[in-house]
């Protein structure tokens, strides 16, 4: 009889250890797996990107509905319509690749510092360009991507053109990392609701490319 | 009571306590959270698939427009002079913008992460859209015609941006390591660019320290892709 209780008593504790060890196991993967699940990528840097692919294919869409309209016009077989939408992308495409002035709302940085690099340079052009800076203008000279930047003396006079709801939000980010870099004494900016930029790059024919 | 007895006893004792410590622990670190945790990362994870898939599409879907609208431009051209020499001007500005896909002597750049093990805090091992974003305008500084990261073509209205290791491009999905850039132009002006130890100091600090990966060579012809992305603007008009 005490030896059938002893053998209960023993049976119970194995099967209370293997619950405890079943219980440890599952919190164990668990966690293992969250961490494993969460590597690489954290959920707010997803959360933005889909934030930044929502605003992608919604420029796509629209870039698909303005070359339906487009076709449209071409197949509608009406005289000079081809002359017309190649004139149209014409004038868009001088004023993409800024070879026309231009005007249009945008914002004005004036920056007073010293030894801005053109890496500096080059990063306020990419911040303006992933704010949706559609034409822009360092000092007199018109910028666009391709177009090479060498030094820049101060001050800095950097116009951007574009969505200014957009520019604001990186005017604003740049003005505060600006003001805490010590080269810099004096950053602002204005948001205007015309202004013109009147450089202008001259396009220089391709010597090694060829059209595939 | 037997001492086996009483030893079984508070070996029971101490299971029974200890089990009790897990499930408080359990019921206070809350089970459910990280499940929770991994559904809401795999939603997210989920919309970003869905998303990408679309974009994909859509980008399918502008080549192919761009493609056919270029035939119903060719077809008018050939009736007309003036459309022929309108047509012209514009396939040169396409071809500038990078809307056409072009071939000629160039070169490859490939950047890897380096050794994540090498980096006990932070993430200088990976690859940054900042260090696309260099090579691409030291590529441009040295006289590149036309310039591809991964298979994506650079527009004038190319922005870079990204997180943790992922390069978006324009309206791409984002690419992560290994990432590799091709350009048509001087190729010897260009490799001797790249050869330059001051070019690219980021780069070349991480390539000592995480064992990043930056390695480039000339070849007499490579092709890029036309550019799939948009270019429409709705702020200028002409001065």
């Amino acid at each position: 009889m005490s030896r059938r209780r002893n053998r209960a008593t023993g049976i119970s504790v194995w099967l209370i250890a293997l619950l405890v060890a079943l219980v440890a196991t599952i919190q164990i993967r668990s966690e293992v797996e969250v961490q494993r699940s969460l590597e690489g990528t954290d959920p707010t840097a997803l959360a933005f990107l889909i934030d930044d692919l929502h605003r992608a294919n919604d420029s796509l869409q629209a870039e698909a509905t303005d070359l339906k309209s487009r076709q449209a016009q071409l197949r509608s077989g009406q005289s000079g319509a081809a002359d017309q939408v190649l004139g149209a992308e014409a004038d868009q495409l001088r004023e993409v690749e800024g070879l026309v002035p231009v005007h249009g709302p945008g914002v004005v940085f004036e920056i007073d510092a010293s030894g801005l690099t053109a890496l500096d340079v080059q990063d306020a052009v990419n911040n303006l360009m992933t704010a949706g800076a559609e034409a822009i203008d360092i000092n007199g000279e018109r910028i666009v991507v391709g177009v090479p930047i060498t030094a820049v003396s101060s001050p800095v006079t950097i116009t951007a053109i574009g969505d200014t709801t957009r520019l604001t939000l990186v005017a604003d980010l740049m003005t505060q990392q600006l003001r805490a870099d010590r080269r810099v004494r004096r950053a602002s900016y204005q948001v205007e609701s015309d202004v013109v930029i009147r450089s202008v790059i001259s396009e220089k024919p391709f010597v090694y490319a060829v059209p595939s | 009571m037997s001492p086996r007895q009483l030893a079984g006893i508070a070996v029971l004792a101490v299971v029974a306590l200890a089990t009790g410590f897990v499930l408080a622990s359990q019921a206070k670190a809350q089970l459910l959270t990280p499940s929770n945790q991994v559904a809401r990362y795999q939603a997210l994870v989920l919309s970003v698939q869905d998303l990408e898939a679309t974009n994909a599409a859509s980008r399918r879907d502008v080549s192919a427009l761009r493609d056919q609208i270029d035939a119903l431009e060719a077809d008018a051209a050939a009736r007309s002079a003036k459309t022929q020499t309108l047509r012209s001007q514009v396939g040169d500005l396409r071809a500038h913008a990078g809307l056409v896909a072009v071939h000629g002597p160039g070169v490859e750049v490939d950047l890897r992460n380096g050794d994540a093990a090498t980096s006990v805090t932070g993430s200088g091992y990976l690859i940054t859209y900042e260090d696309v974003q260099d090579v691409v305008n030291l590529l441009f500084a040295e006289g590149a015609e036309g310039v591809a990261v991964n298979g994506r073509r650079i527009t004038p209205l190319t922005a870079f941006s990204g997180s943790a290791g992922q390069v978006v491009i324009d309206q791409g999905s984002p690419f992560t390591s290994p990432i590799k850039i091709v350009a048509v132009g001087d190729r010897n002006r260009m490799v001797a660019a790249l050869d330059d130890s001051a070019a690219l100091p980021s780069i070349r600090a991480r390539e000592v320290e995480f064992n990043l990966h930056l390695a480039f060579f000339g070849t007499p012809d490579v092709t890029l892709p036309a550019a799939d992305s948009s270019l429409q603007t709705s702020n200028v008009s002409p001065a």
